[in-house]
């Protein structure tokens, strides 16, 4: 985990500036550009859309796409666009845990479990008995939304603790990938389908219980009606500003250390980085459980709440 | 924080995940629990019935072991009567043979006496016969006195 052995920062950053077109900006680049230009490009996703610019199909910002004499920009790309990192990670990520479970599985014993099955029949018990103690109603799909909502998401969130700066490495070591976001929380739109599938079931339970006279008559206070969609999309800013601002202050420690490093000119600056790194991740593990935490229990309040009788 | 067409693809995978999960893994994974958790249950519940049963052996067993100690107290009792019984029936009967043996040895003691004395007076009237013979010297007519020899062995 090695954050901030950054040899060749001031390279990757001419790079990065070459590839912008920003060449003439770095010839009198104050530490702010490059800085700025740092954080834009740790948080562009590895986009891919429709550039009206070039008429094409392909990866903005990339130099080694379609549209090679004038990059697209991801602003310039609209709403029909694909963040394929993101989907690349979740869909990996989810496939990865879920595939976990399933081979545990398929190799589970009735009697006494071993080591690897005993740890996923807790992560299940520790999650069927949330639901169990949270949940007053008979639903058979809460448990599942719960169990797939918590490991899917405490599966993104781990992704927070690899090295901002990996991705770049791999990408400059020559494959050919410029941006590339390993954390699908920072990238808002996971947290916001997930939270659309809760509200889905939230509506549905409400609908199932009162009639949708009585899911009506709850937003004749116009306030509730701004809560009722308030409170799902909190759910999914929440997560996502949770993890988001993780990401940035890892990326504003590399920063610091960087400036350092390319101030002072010394080795030894990778130290302290690295200490520092340390103890943001040690925190951050709290809140990476947490998120995943707190959204699946917020999945179960508000169902609960749907299902309750008045 | 640009939403997309990304957040369709996310809602797809979130779809996928929740399916597989409500058809394959909650299921099984809560047969295996239920079915671990009624083997425990089983398995304590057996133990608790063995214990009671053990329990139970061992009350009966007490119960067996006091019913054999006041049986054998109770024929220790009766044997002690019997024989005191016994005892006692030896005891009568051996005093009524003593008595019996008594009153014939008294009955052969008696006739044996009233023998002896019969014969004794037979004896002293022929002595006082041959006394008084003697004495008088002249042949006494017993046929004559014998009123008054009779008269004389009954004074006797």
């Amino acid at each position: 985990m090695n954050r901030t052995s950054r040899p060749n920062y001031n390279a990757f950053l001419k790079k990065i500036m070459a590839e912008n077109n920003h060449t003439e900006s770095l010839n009198h680049a104050s530490e702010l550009t490059s800085t700025s230009d740092y954080i834009s490009h740790h948080l562009t996703n590895l986009t891919y859309g429709w550039c009206e610019k070039s008429q094409s199909w392909g990866f903005a910002n990339h130099q080694q796409s379609l549209f090679e004499e004038t990059p697209c920009k991801v602003s310039e790309m609209g709403f029909w666009t694909l963040h394929v990192d993101t989907i690349i990670m979740s869909s990996l990520l989810g496939t990865i845990f879920f595939g976990f479970f399933g081979l545990v599985l398929m190799g589970a014993k009735k009697g006494v479990p071993g080591k690897v099955q005993n740890f996923a029949e807790f992560v299940f018990e520790f999650i069927s008995n949330a639901v169990k103690t949270n949940f007053h109603g008979t639903s058979k799909i809460l448990g599942p939304l719960a169990f797939t909502s918590c490991v899917w998401i405490l599966s993104w969130n781990l992704m927070d603790l690899l090295p901002v700066e990996l991705t770049n490495f791999v990408g400059n070591a020559g494959v050919g990938v410029d941006y590339f976001k390993l954390l699908p929380t920072a990238d808002v739109n996971g947290p916001l389908a997930l939270a659309l599938v809760v509200m889905f079931f939230v509506t549905y339970y409400t609908i199932a219980t009162h009639g949708i006279g009585g899911f009506l008559k709850e937003f004749i206070n116009p306030i509730e009606l701004v809560g009722y969609f308030s409170k799902h999309i909190a759910l999914a800013l929440r997560l996502y500003g949770n993890l988001f601002a993780g990401e940035m202050i890892f990326i504003l420690i590399g920063i610091m250390f960087g400036q350092f490093f390319m101030s002072f000119g010394q080795t030894l600056w990778f130290i302290p980085g690295l200490m520092m790194n340390l103890v943001w991740a040690l925190f951050h593990i709290l809140i990476i459980a947490l998120q995943a935490y707190i959204f699946m229990m917020l999945t179960i309040a508000y169902i609960n709440l749907a299902c309750a009788k008045h | 924080m640009n939403v997309n067409a990304t957040f369709f693809a996310e809602l797809i995978a979130f779809c996928i995940f929740i399916f597989i999960t409500y058809r394959y893994l909650w299921p099984n994974f809560s047969s295996i629990l239920d079915a671990r958790r009624d083997e425990i249950a089983e398995g304590l519940e057996a133990a608790s019935q063995s214990q009671r049963k053990l329990e139970d052996a061992n009350e009966e067993s007490r119960k067996l072991v006091e019913d054999a100690k006041s049986e054998a107290s109770n024929l220790i009792n009766l044997a002690g009567n019997r024989g005191d019984q016994i005892v006692d029936e030896a005891k009568n009967q051996a005093v009524e043979e003593q008595k019996k043996i008594k009153a014939s040895a008294e009955a052969d003691i008696e006739q044996n006496i009233t023998k002896a004395k019969e014969g004794l007076k037979q004896e002293v009237a022929a002595l006082v016969i041959s006394g008084a013979e003697k004495i008088l010297n002249k042949e006494v007519d017993e046929k004559s006195n014998k009123d008054i020899v009779d008269a004389l062995i009954k004074e006797l």
